[in-house]
């Protein structure tokens, strides 16, 4: 797999306090590399010091082979960045927010026109191109957003929590988006602290903390990485102590917890589970409204690394 | 791409509602409000002539030109009387200004002449303003005088060459009296006009502010945007002061075109140098602008607020408010004025208007140069920096 982007030992202190520590990573051609991690963890901070935005106390940042500066001017014209906050002039229409973006990057007339319809049709914005950005509801302004990022079709796109407060439709538009913008030959470069889009749309995931790499991977190695295998949720009103402790001692069972009439187990390995306790609860004469399996998520991975929840 | 910013930070500034308001249409409102209020004083005024009070002494009475030019200006069958003079001692003249009957009095001694008033106004300054051009007027006399009698005097045909020239230079740099003294060219409401178009003139740096801050990344969402294209700092930022300037100069111009045409405030004759001057006013205006965004991190609206405080500060020392103001300045603390944009705009055209020489307005232009090479270098200084420590 070809390297696109190496970045080792970066470091990055705000006065005494890291905010990256010594992270080392490479960006593959082609793929989706997700950096999760919970609000404050580094993620943005990373993408800005690649970006060659912010200063570094320590480390060597390539793209494309070649150290990344703020006068990298060839390098940067391969790149195209959405960030978290809205970046797009008020004043301008959606067509000239995007037309004067890609502008920069874009100088034949023709090329460009054909580049905005394209990312305005990515997007979905094709009713709203006159709309000014007050005009547009959160999740629209969000695909706006990307469309200026992305309309000079970059080689490598970074997005920064592009769907942080839009609407469930915005969401799966933006990242059925990304997906094709993948497919058409782009690598990106994902941040988010929502686990379930990462596990949609990535190939690769790092894992952030406290500016520390604390695992990566695929989704799938990352979920091997967690001791619970399979979690089973029953609703049950009324369980007896004395059964509570029986299902405690069913074969693979690591842990459980009863409260408010939910009995979550959870087991070190997936096989027959579902078939071993149904089995207990008819024997016991237990009745439950209620029985599922759920395999484990990001979350319970970075729980178990952190001890905390991703969105804490 | 120079031009693609330009053409788009132009759209933006356009249809930017508060900017538009503050450096287009605020200039004419304030214009309008300045000739309703101020024309009205006018018309009450403007056949009064200030009372005053000479102390006749023996200085006084022994010269000639003082006495016939004071007597000149205070003739009832001059249309462009300007004083209505009492010829008193100095114990009489303390009385009528106690009494309020004069506005101040003056007491011409060997070596300098006293003007007496009990208040700051527009009569006191123009009183001050019309004796000391009337000194000046009378040293002049005295040196060509004296001068002349020199040449008489020499038998060496290069000595009479030299003091001729001598005479000619100063006659050209004494040359910057009043041109009249008719009522139009007393008219300190002009001067508000003036500090108006320095007004308007430094407002601009609210452009040149705005268009800076989409260019940084540490500034605003659009400049870390902005940041990351293949297009340098340099060109974006040139292309989008350019493009403030340019609204910056309709918004001088329309003020111009308003005031004249419309309002027909009286500007004076010397066109080319006027369009210099609010030139590189404006140019003054967008550096300051620039050099603002570029050093002080904080939120646009706070940097506009700095702009249109200072600028106000200005323009109410340059006289703004009530020319006795600028006055007050010049007198009490000149470097000020000496330092103050919005002063050395009014100063300009102030000179323009009522001196015949360009010395003063020269003055003004250069000390507008350096005020905005000053500015130039804070903002190259601040817009060096491509990486931040946080964003």
């Amino acid at each position: 797999m070809e390297n696109i982007i190496e970045v080792k030992n970066l470091t990055k202190l705000y006065k005494k306090k890291k905010a990256i520590d010594d992270l080392s990573f490479d960006v593959y051609k082609g793929e989706i590399l997700g950096f999760l991690g919970p609000n404050g963890s580094g993620k943005s901070t990373t993408i800005n010091c690649i970006l060659s935005l912010l200063n570094f106390n320590k480390g060597n940042i390539k793209i494309f082979g070649r150290e990344m500066s703020p006068n990298a001017y060839d390098i940067k014209r391969k790149i195209g960045v959405v960030f978290q906050d809205v970046a797009v002039f008020e004043e301008l229409t959606v067509y000239d927010n995007i037309d004067f973006f890609c502008g920069l990057y874009v100088s034949n007339n023709n090329k460009r026109k054909k580049y905005i319809e394209d990312a305005i049709n990515l997007v979905g914005l094709q009713e709203f191109k006159k709309y000014y950005p007050k005009q547009l509801s959160g999740g629209l302004l969000r695909r706006l957003n990307i469309a200026c990022g992305i309309a000079h079709k970059p080689e490598i796109i970074f997005l920064d929590e592009p769907t942080v407060a839009v609407d469930p439709q915005s969401r799966n538009n933006i990242l059925e988006g990304i997906k094709k913008l993948r497919s058409d030959g782009a690598t990106i470069i994902y941040t988010t602290h929502y686990m379930e889009e990462v596990e949609m749309i990535c190939d690769r995931v790092i894992v952030l903390d406290k500016g520390k790499i604390i695992a990566k991977g695929t989704t799938d190695e990352l979920k091997y990485l967690a001791k619970i295998k399979e979690k089973i949720t029953v609703e049950a009103k009324e369980i007896s102590n004395q059964n509570l402790n029986q299902i405690k001692q069913l074969p693979e069972v690591q842990n459980i917890s009863y409260e408010n009439g939910i009995l979550k187990i959870s087991y070190e390995n997936e096989k027959n589970n579902l078939e071993n306790i149904i089995d207990f609860l008819k024997n016991n004469q237990i009745k439950y409204r209620k029985i599922y399996s759920e395999r484990p998520t990001l979350n319970d991975v970075f729980l178990e690394l952190t001890g905390k929840e991703l969105r804490d | 791409m120079f031009f693609h910013n330009f053409k788009y930070t132009l759209k933006a500034l356009l249809r930017n509602k508060g900017l538009i308001f503050w450096t287009l249409a605020f200039p004419l409102i304030m214009a309008l409000f300045f000739n309703m209020a101020f024309s009205n004083i006018e018309k009450q005024d403007k056949f009064k002539a200030i009372n005053v009070a000479v102390v006749t002494n023996e200085y006084y009475e022994n010269n000639t030109m003082l006495k016939e030019t004071f007597e000149l200006l205070s003739d009832e069958n001059n249309k462009d009387r300007v004083f209505d003079s009492k010829y008193v001692n100095q114990d009489e003249a303390k009385e009528l200004l106690e009494e309020e009957k004069i506005d101040g009095y003056v007491v011409f001694s060997e070596d300098s002449q006293q003007i007496i008033v009990n208040k700051n106004g527009v009569n006191q300054t123009i009183l001050k303003f019309v004796v000391e051009e009337i000194v000046q007027a009378e040293d002049t006399a005295d040196i060509i005088q004296e001068k002349v009698e020199n040449i008489f005097n020499s038998r060496e045909e290069n000595g009479i060459m030299e003091t001729l020239k001598s005479i000619i230079i100063l006659l050209q740099n004494n040359s910057a009296n009043i041109k009249d003294n008719s009522d139009a060219n007393l008219s300190y409401m002009t001067i508000e006009f003036f500090t108006l178009v320095a007004m308007t003139c430094l407002y601009g740096g609210i452009l040149g502010a705005v268009a800076i801050n989409w260019c940084l990344a540490n500034m605003s969402n659009v400049g870390k945007r902005l940041s990351m294209t293949p297009v340098s700092k340099l060109k974006m930022v040139i292309s989008g002061t350019l493009a403030g300037y340019l609204i910056q100069l309709v918004g001088v111009a329309l003020l111009f075109i308003f005031t004249i045409g419309i309002l027909k405030i009286d500007f004076g004759n010397k066109t080319f140098e006027m369009v210099v001057l609010a030139l590189v006013g404006s140019f003054a205006g967008l550096t300051m602008g620039v050099a603002v965004t570029a050093a002080i991190k904080t939120s646009e609206n706070a940097k506009t607020g700095i702009l249109i405080g200072f600028t106000m500060l200005g323009c109410f020392f340059a006289g703004m408010m009530g020319v006795s103001m600028k006055y007050l300045i010049d007198k009490s603390v000149p470097i000020i004025n000496k330092l103050n944009p919005a002063n050395m705009i009014t100063d300009g055209f102030y000179s323009l208007y009522y001196y015949d020489t360009l010395d003063r307005f020269y003055g003004n232009i250069c000390g507008l140069c350096i005020f905005s090479a000053i500015m130039l270098a804070i903002a190259i200084v601040s817009l060096r920096k491509q990486k931040y420590e946080s964003i």
